[in-house]
């Protein structure tokens, strides 16, 4: 009896974990239950780049991310998929054309000469980009939408002033082969970039007219300027020749790093298609959630309310271990950070399906002991040792289809068979433990000890030896 | 109550076979017509669906249903002609549109055209899904792929816990469920335009995890049964092992039943047609682990005892397997 008591302290010790995981973490939701746009992005390769290798899906990557802080959207995620995929999902977005847009065309990496005269309304408009940029960089975990937005459209109008600065010379990052960061003295780093034979001429020409001047060479990425480094005055002659430049202005490892990664990126000549777009309104996702919560809800209440009338006091006994099952699982999903989608919830209510599973077949084990006239306490051990076989093989070959689902599956798929298999496993435990300890330890008490509660119509003969030992 | 599933499996096999046969016409018929045996959702063939619906706060803007055909006029203007609309909800301010997939720009397009002629739409309500032919045909085959894969994982693990011809006719017993399910839809394509989407795929490894289940308690009680009174005729054994878990069945498929039903009568739209297969599914399951996996293994072993038997009287005549799987059908 004491081990017992221990199962029975560690079974209620774990339900109030599991409420109080449940009240601290929140469950998060799939944008397809909270409303927002989830985007497929597919690098394609081209005559240049045959291969899409994972740096190169890594440089698609870096782009994608700096355009979506570009759209002002809280909470964003972008992830690889596979070899050549990106997926990106933007909560909240209902209208995902301008999100498409920006994101699927191709980064446009362009190198502009500073204007005469400009110099000092550079600098301000510099100073003010930078002060948007950390307000924009605080505001991000953020979910003032409003202010958000407004940093971003002003955010936008300085990068409109900048961009006015400077003149277009038709080099463009097209040209640029590599760009990379290199160390010139302690703690300092600088960016070298390489040019072919035709943006090296060019470039070369630019850097002429620029040097000694004190007017900057403007790197502008999808329109708005990188970097704006001067060239010195010894190369008013010829330029900057050989294809090579390096700019350089105390950058530490990361700023160079990161400047190398976006030209890089920026002269990435893989295009990116939109190949698979799902917007959901919020409001829609919300409606959606809600019937569809309702009617699980009530189909598990109206199974509540079978177990009991068909299995009596075990059928209580099984729906309080549901019940437990149901709190663990939940937990379970918030620890391990499941995000929770419609075939997600789907999957949630199929496993307490299983959950029922295992309790009706033990529970019609033990009738069976019942009526071949074993003692109670009998019938029940006996119930959960024979029953075992059954709920262990046919939770394993439910394991193996999530497995199987889990592996290949994409998206919404993931998430089902996800949450399907994590309930298996929790119920086998529920199922097994829970119900057996509190059955248990309700017949140890005389009063509870009644055949017929737990087998309705058991033949008198069984009657006597069932009521005579425990 | 007794059950007499070996006697009339004639009946039962005849069943089955019809519901299956009725399947794979409709399937041929829509092989035809659709070029696809079912019905497919552009989450297979690639497309855009559009569901729009009217804001109904900004004044005047829902005073009349949506009219179709203004709708099929716009599309025509925007070189849609082929697409098709539908509109929705109780008071009629609900469009649906498929279409051919289209770019973003293309897609911003139409829907301009559509709130300048209609009056504003609800972005709240909105759902947008577009899917690149290339994306559909890998979501279809990673679906396939996930159903290969589970049919050989539990063959390899019912051939480890029973013994290599239960797996075979378990696995038969899936096929059956599958191919059941599958038929229905084919058939409610046909006459409703039910299509099958990503969720169909999952609802099929789901109806194969949970008919294994099943048919693995039954096997789980023939073996006992057989362990106890190994002296007794295949039939009878089969026999009482169905009608000892016979309640079991029907209690387990009742529970798992509830909640789907609640969810296909009362629950959203996504997942209705979801629910449906599963409900189909469950009860096919159901279905063939009692009077399908049961039966063909009496049957089965049956033939081999009596070929043993047949070999060892004829001196060592090999009994032939390929006769008997020739007969199956």
């Amino acid at each position: 009896m004491g081990r017992q008591r221990i199962l029975l302290g560690v079974i209620l010790a774990l339900t109030l974990i599991a409420i109080g995981v449940i009240v601290k973490i929140p469950t998060p939701l799939g944008l397809d239950l909270r409303g927002g746009s989830q985007i497929t992005l597919q690098a394609k390769p081209t005559e240049a780049v045959p291969e899409i290798t994972p740096e190169k899906l890594q440089g698609v990557q870096t782009v994608v991310e700096r355009r979506i802080n570009g759209l002002g959207v809280s909470e964003a995620v972008v992830q690889t998929i596979g070899q050549d995929q990106l997926l990106v999902q933007l909560p909240g977005v209902s209208d995902p054309e301008q999100a498409e847009r920006v994101l699927g065309g191709t980064a446009q990496l362009d190198f502009r000469s500073q204007k005469q005269g400009t110099e000092r309304a550079l600098n301000d408009l510099l100073l003010e980009r930078e002060g948007l940029l950390s307000s924009r960089e605080q505001l991000q975990n953020s979910s003032d939408t409003t202010m958000i937005a407004t940093n971003e459209t002003a955010l936008q109008k300085t990068e409109q002033a900048i961009a006015v600065l400077f003149e277009k010379t038709g080099l463009t990052g097209d040209k640029l082969r590599d760009s990379y960061a290199e160390p010139t003295a302690a703690n300092s780093w600088e960016v070298v970039l390489v040019f072919d034979e035709q943006g090296g001429t060019q470039f070369a020409e630019i850097t002429k007219n620029l040097a000694g001047t004190g007017r900057g060479l403007g790197i502008f990425l999808d329109d708005s300027l990188l970097s704006a480094p001067t060239v010195p005055p010894q190369y008013a002659e010829a330029g900057i020749t050989q294809g090579r430049a390096s700019i350089s202005g105390g950058f530490d490892t990361q700023e160079a790093s990161d400047l190398a990664v976006q030209l890089r990126g920026g002269a990435l000549p893989v295009p990116v298609e939109v190949v698979e777009n799902r917007t959901v309104g919020a409001t829609l996702g919300r409606d959606s959630i809600q019937s569809s919560i309702y009617a699980g809800v009530l189909g598990l209440v109206l199974v509540l309310i079978f177990m009991v009338v068909y299995y009596r006091l075990p059928g209580l006994v099984a729906d309080i271990a549901l019940m437990i099952y149901a709190l663990l699982t939940l937990a379970l999903f918030n620890l391990l950070g499941v995000t929770l989608t419609l075939p997600g919830m789907a999957g949630f209510i199929l496993s307490i399906g299983m959950a029922v599973d295992a309790n009706v077949l033990i529970f019609e084990r033990t009738r069976e002991e019942l009526r071949t006239g074993k003692t109670l306490y009998r019938s029940v051990e006996a119930g959960f040792y024979r029953a075992f076989s059954s709920i262990l093989d046919s939770n394993v070959t439910t394991i193996i289809a999530c497995i199987a689902l889990f592996w290949v599956g994409t998206g919404l798929v993931k998430g089902f068979a996800l949450t399907l298999g994590l309930g298996v496993l929790v119920s086998m435990f529920t199922a097994l433990t829970c119900s057996r300890t509190l059955l248990l330890y309700l017949i140890s008490f005389p009063a509870l000890r009644k055949p017929h509660w737990f087998c309705p119509n058991l033949s008198p003969t069984a009657k006597p030896q069932a009521e005579a030992t425990s | 109550m007794k059950l007499q599933v070996i006697r009339q499996r004639s009946l039962w096999w005849t069943i089955s076979l019809t519901v299956i046969l009725m399947g794979l016409i409709a399937m041929g018929i829509s092989w035809q017509q659709l070029g696809a045996p079912l019905r497919p959702s552009l989450d297979f063939v690639g497309g855009t669906r559009l569901q729009l619906e009217r804001d109904c706060s900004v004044p005047e803007n829902c005073a009349a249903p949506i009219d179709p055909a203004i709708v099929r006029q716009i599309l025509d203007e925007q070189g849609l002609a082929t697409s098709s609309i539908q509109v929705l909800g109780e008071s009629q301010q609900g469009l649906l549109i498929r279409t051919a997939n289209l770019s973003p720009e293309e897609r911003s397009r139409l829907q301009t055209a559509l709130s300048e002629e209609l009056g504003t739409f609800d972005p709240q309500l909105t759902q947008i899904d577009s899917v690149g032919p290339t994306l559909g045909r890998q979501i279809l085959s990673s679906g396939l792929l996930a159903l290969i894969i589970s049919f050989a994982g539990i063959t390899a693990y019912l051939s480890l816990r029973f013994q290599f011809d239960y797996a075979v006719l378990a696995m038969i017993a899936l096929i059956h469920d599958v191919l059941v399910t599958a038929g229905i839809f084919a058939i409610l394509g046909l006459a409703l335009g039910v299509e099958v989407d990503s969720l169909f795929i999952v609802a099929l490894l789901t109806i194969v995890g949970f008919s294994v289940n099943d048919t693995v308690v039954i096997y789980d009680r023939i073996r006992e049964v057989y362990k106890a009174n190994p002296e007794r005729s295949i039939n009878d054994i089969v026999d009482d092992a169905v009608n000892q878990t016979l309640t079991r069945s029907i209690n387990t498929t009742l529970t798992t039943l509830l909640p789907l039903v609640a969810i296909f009568l009362l629950g959203g739209e996504t997942l209705k047609y979801f629910a449906l297969a599963l409900i189909i599914g469950f009860v096919a399951g159901a279905y063939s682990s009692i009077f399908i996996a049961s039966t063909l293994l009496a049957w089965w072993r049956e033939r081999v005892e009596r070929g043993a038997i047949d070999a060892s009287l004829e001196s060592r005549l090999e009994p032939e397997p390929s006769d008997i799987a020739s007969d199956e059908s």
